[in-house]
């Protein structure tokens, strides 16, 4: 009688997974689930198909939910398994780094926002600039004067050539 | 040989007539534009471009457009692979390794080699629609729901070849792609599915999420570190692939042309399917499937070979059955009906002259996409040199600005800023982006003709396995996707033992 080969150390320490990637997989795997119930109990309110032969609007919700439930929970099981690496391997973004990400996300829902009201061009030459400001780049003098020459450029390029209309705004409407 | 004589008289008509050549020059020219834009389609460009081709004669008109359409295709490659911009559906397949090429330094040599494939593949299958249209049009007549159904089972199969390090998660947001494919109107009866009562959701948002998956999300990562952010984006270096090189990737492109050829005879299979299915197929012949994924050349000559042989195999449905290939066809098959000529048969009979001078000036079109892409090229890998502070920033503007311009909708950015950064936190933790935009496309098109199918058999699974191409599809799938798990298995176990390194089987 012989017991399995017990997997290396090596191995095991291929496989390891650092404590912040653990955290990250267990919360998207969590949401990816709650995801998928609520969209397989809101199947429950689609009519029946009224085709005999049809097998409804909520079938393929349904079979894609389940199996996005089943994968997130092997990822869970993959994940609880996995021993801890000791940190993640390659450069580490520090809080100035999801800082400038989180202002770009900001700014970017700004723009849209400013958009539907003062159109195109104000909102994107005021956009460009801050992105450029969060990017580094925070000359007073080339700062307004790329961010109004590249709107005004795309717009030529939308507007004229391709006679694709851009938002005017309703406040300038 | 009937065919050549005919084409040898409409390449001399076309000599004859230099305005046609000098608006198949600007419709090229203005598609590879289109293409790279990103949200601007081959399909919008055509659309836009229809009116303009109203007063010209057939020949100008038709050829200006079918430059659009083919530039179109090409153009998405250029953004695809210097920015990480699909500025098409298929240059999401291109932008994998493509993208990854240029991290390397050798983002020159990719767009050589996706301009030379684009010509090979693109020019392939124009010489097959002129001399096996007949032959081939009937192929498309097999073609039913069940079929249809079937290729798009053998798209999604691709999702497992496409995960990247975790199979995993890359089945997490292709069955998430699914779901969120599942958004909009019910296929069979028009009930409205998840929209939350929004009438913008009533069509899956499907080039936003991808735009925001793949282009906004790579802006958002470059906020993240200060030496990024001020440092200059990678060289360009150089443009023309040697041939010993490039000769390694004939097979491949010969093999994806082929593929593409059929994928575009097929009605409601289009050059993104293509580019996905010709990707896979070059990476299961490949001898190094390890490096797809990690910029390999081999993967932009399929994807590019495979979407513009694309052009030949939509045209040849559309001109010899009157039955678009795509949505690009579709709206090229209103401009034949307002020029006065009726797609079908007939066509080659009544007004061959006129047929034939199309298909020369679609030659000439391929070459001169070769010609004004390699030219423009340098010119076009300038946006390297621009700073990353200035780039990025202009990369978010396109995004907001292309996605607009799909349906000239405000919804339609907040979908695109969603998914960016849903994009971003999916880099982050290593769930790769491509199965959900492939997902996004073959979702819809499984479930529609799956149900479809079920209708016409009246309600029995029978046609899963009774019809031969459905069967021999499916087969196929099984394959495509069981293969890699079990090769991933495989090569776990022999790691576990010996103690080797990481499995991808295994990394969560």
């Amino acid at each position: 009688m012989s017991n399995a080969p017990a997997r290396s150390d090596a191995s095991r320490q291929s496989d390891a997974i650092p404590m912040t990637t653990k955290i990250a997989n267990l919360v998207i795997s969590v949401v990816l689930i709650a995801i998928a119930a609520s969209a397989i109990a809101t199947t429950a309110d689609f009519p029946k198909s009224m085709l005999a032969t049809d097998v409804g609007a909520a079938r393929f919700p349904i079979i894609h939910a389940g199996a996005l439930i089943l994968l997130s929970l092997i990822l869970i099981a993959n994940t609880l398994r996995a021993p801890t690496a000791a940190a993640a391997g390659g450069p580490s973004v520090g809080v100035a780094g999801y800082a400038g990400v989180a202002l770009g996300m900001l700014a970017t829902a700004g723009c849209i926002a400013a958009m539907e009201y003062v159109g195109y061009g104000p909102a994107t030459a005021v956009y460009m600039a801050v992105i450029m400001a969060l990017m580094g780049q925070r000359s007073p003098l080339w700062n307004p004067v790329l961010a109004v020459g590249v709107t005004g450029l795309i717009y030529a390029v939308f507007h004229y050539a391709l006679q694709v209309p851009l938002p005017v705004g309703s406040l300038f409407e | 040989m009937h065919e050549l004589d005919l084409l040898m008289g409409g390449f001399a008509a076309l000599a004859a007539n230099p305005l046609a050549l000098l608006l198949a020059l600007v419709g090229v020219a203005l598609g590879i534009l289109i293409g790279a834009l990103p949200g601007l389609t081959a399909t919008m460009g055509v659309a836009i471009l229809l009116p303009f081709t109203f007063g010209m004669d057939p020949v100008s008109g038709l050829l200006m457009i079918s430059g659009v359409f083919f530039g179109g295709i090409y153009g998405g490659s250029v953004t695809a692979i210097l920015l990480r911009i699909p500025g098409t559906p298929a240059a999401a397949a291109t932008a994998m390794d493509g993208f990854e090429l240029t991290k390397k330094g050798m983002a020159g040599v990719a767009l050589g080699t996706a301009t030379l494939s684009s010509f090979l593949g693109g020019t392939a299958s124009i010489i097959v629609l002129i001399f096996m249209a007949p032959l081939l049009a009937g192929f498309a007549l097999e073609f039913s729901a069940s079929e249809s159904f079937a290729l798009a089972v053998f798209g999604l199969s691709i999702i497992a070849s496409i995960s990247g390090r975790s199979v995993v998660k890359g089945l997490i947001a292709g069955f998430l792609g699914l779901l969120i494919a599942t958004v909009g109107m019910d296929p069979m009866d028009g009930f409205p599915r998840f929209t939350g009562g929004y009438t913008e959701l009533f069509n899956v948002p499907f080039i936003p999420v991808m735009i925001g998956l793949f282009a906004a999300a790579e802006a958002f990562k470059s906020l993240e570190d200060p030496k990024v952010r001020l440092g200059m984006a990678a060289a360009l270096g150089r443009i023309i692939p040697d041939w010993p090189t490039y000769r390694r990737m004939l097979g491949t492109v010969a093999r994806s042309t082929g593929l593409g050829v059929v994928i575009g005879i097929i009605p409601g299979a289009g050059a993104d399917i293509a580019a996905y299915v010709a990707y896979n197929e070059a990476k299961r012949f490949s001898r190094t499937p390890e490096n797809y994924g990690k910029g390999e050349l081999a993967g932009v000559a399929a994807c590019e070979a495979g979407a513009n042989g694309c052009t030949g195999g939509a045209l040849l449905t559309m001109l010899t059955l009157g039955i678009p290939g795509d949505a690009v066809t579709a709206v090229m098959l209103g401009a034949l009906t307002l020029q006065g000529l009726q797609p079908g048969p007939l066509l080659f009979k009544e007004h061959a002259d006129l047929v034939f001078t199309l298909f020369a000036g679609m030659l000439f079109c391929y070459v001169a996409m070769l010609v004004i892409g390699l030219g423009s090229l340098r010119f076009m890998g300038r946006v390297l040199q621009m700073p990353k502070s200035v780039l990025t920033p202009v990369i978010l503007v396109l995004c907001v600005v292309g996605t607009y311009a799909i349906n000239n909708s405000l919804f339609d950015i907040g979908i695109m800023l969603a998914a960016g950064i849903a994009g971003y936190f999916m880099q982050k933790w290593d769930f790769p982006a491509s199965p959900v935009v492939l997902a996004l496309i073959m979702g819809p098109m499984a479930e529609a003709n799956f149900r479809r199918a079920l209708s016409l058999s009246g309600g029995s699974y029978d046609f899963l396995y009774s019809r031969p191409i459905t069967a021999i599809l499916l087969s196929i799938a099984i394959l495509t996707l069981l293969l890699p798990l079990v090769k991933r298995w495989r090569a776990h176990r022999l790691e576990s033992r010996a103690g080797g390194t990481a499995s991808p089987l295994n990394q969560a």
